[in-house]
């Protein structure tokens, strides 16, 4: 059994495919109601194309790593040509005070810890948190040196203060008493000239 | 599907602006569909999945090259082909079909499973060519304009190498299929 069309038979691979417009499929449609080889013909690539239909998408074994991953950052080169004057080069200038600092405040015996496998980010805040540490450990000394100060002078002061207070203290006693022994000595020299009589007369 | 075109256009427009979460989205929306066909191409999970992250890496990097957003998806099957035949080349002596085995006589009721192996079998025997036009048709549903883009010829050797195929492929599985089709046991 063969079409009677031979070579104008409809494309049935493009109609099974969907790849026929609208009038096309209508009329590959309308001639297959009438041919019995084309009608074999289209049900013979819809079978095999249904057969093809049970090959199953497989899921991913592991997901795709997106653009905010690792592998997905830009190299050091691509970040210095696309960024250099965008604001990573304030950070950039942010990274060279602390390091000027650190150097700076640095103790002679406290290296600090990098290795060449660190990222920027990483040495910068390896380097900031240790520049802020020292930083921070000089001004508690110094407050501590300053207050230690302020104590002991504020302590003199008042010892002295009061040693002044003291003696002040002590010297009118001292008057208040000499006083009070001449009064007493010449109450009683008085008395006892009035007793015996010596010079009252 | 037109509203989905919209949204991989917004998704992709926000991406060109540096919105890292618009691309994010772009690739678990596309990861699966590019799996698979790479899967299918180079019959190797690890290889497919290599080339997957190569593939959504360099259409990252390119993405403003890209002229018409509207045809993303055969932008990106586009890379997705030139990383799949980098590697192919790469690898040619190891990948030749010479010695693959012929399809066993499928003759009897299949199962689901029979069946699948058996189109698998037979997708394995046609040429990387040939594979490649019917993943993008049978697989993907690409019309033949998009693959003649991602496959860089003209849409009548696109209609070649896929008719040439389909005609392998009808050959190769009529056994099994029509056996399944009469359901004869």
């Amino acid at each position: 059994m063969s079409c009677k069309l031979e070579d104008a038979r409809p494309d049935w691979k493009a109609y099974t495919l969907g790849e026929l417009d609208a009038p096309a499929r209508r009329e590959a449609e309308a001639h297959a109601a009438a041919c019995s080889a084309c009608q074999e013909e289209a049900a013979g690539w819809r079978v095999t194309l249904d057969a093809m239909a049970v090959l199953k998408e497989e899921e991913l074994p592991r997901r795709i790593a997106f653009v905010s991953d690792k592998v997905f950052e830009p190299t050091w080169w691509q970040r210095l040509t696309q960024g250099f004057l965008r604001p990573s080069f304030a950070a950039a200038g942010v990274i060279a005070a602390a390091i000027l600092v650190h150097a700076f405040v640095r103790p002679a015996g406290a290296p600090v810890n990098l290795s060449p496998q660190m990222s920027a980010s990483a040495i910068e805040e390896r380097i900031t948190a240790q520049v802020t540490a020292q930083v921070a450990e000089r001004l508690r000394a110094e407050m501590a040196a300053a207050v230690n100060t302020a104590v002991t002078k504020a302590v003199a002061d008042t010892e002295k203060r009061d040693d002044q207070r003291t003696a002040s203290l002590l010297a009118a006693t001292e008057r208040r008493y000499a006083d009070a022994a001449d009064y007493l000595n010449k109450q009683v020299t008085h008395m006892y000239a009035l007793n015996t009589g010596a010079g009252v007369r | 599907m037109i509203f989905r075109e919209v949204e991989d256009r917004d998704l992709i427009a926000k991406a060109r602006q540096g919105d890292v979460e618009a691309y994010n989205l772009l690739v678990s929306r596309w990861e699966k569909r590019i799996f698979n066909y790479l899967l299918r191409l180079v019959s190797n999970r690890e290889d497919a999945l290599d080339i997957s992250q190569d593939t959504f890496l360099k259409a990252y990097q390119n993405l403003r090259k890209l002229d018409d957003p509207a045809r993303f998806s055969a932008w990106l099957f586009r890379i997705a082909h030139n990383e799949a035949y980098s590697l192919l080349r790469r690898r040619k002596p190891d990948n030749e079909l010479i010695g693959e085995p012929r399809p066993k006589d499928f003759g009897g009721r299949m199962l689901p499973m029979e069946l699948s192996l058996a189109v698998e079998s037979a997708l394995k025997r046609l040429s990387e060519d040939q594979r490649e036009a019917v993943l993008l048709k049978v697989y993907q549903g690409f019309k033949f304009d998009e693959m003649a883009v991602i496959l860089d010829c003209p849409v009548s050797t696109v209609k070649s190498r896929l008719y040439t195929a389909l005609d392998l492929l009808k050959t190769t599985l009529a056994p099994a299929v029509f056996a399944k089709a009469r359901g004869v046991s």
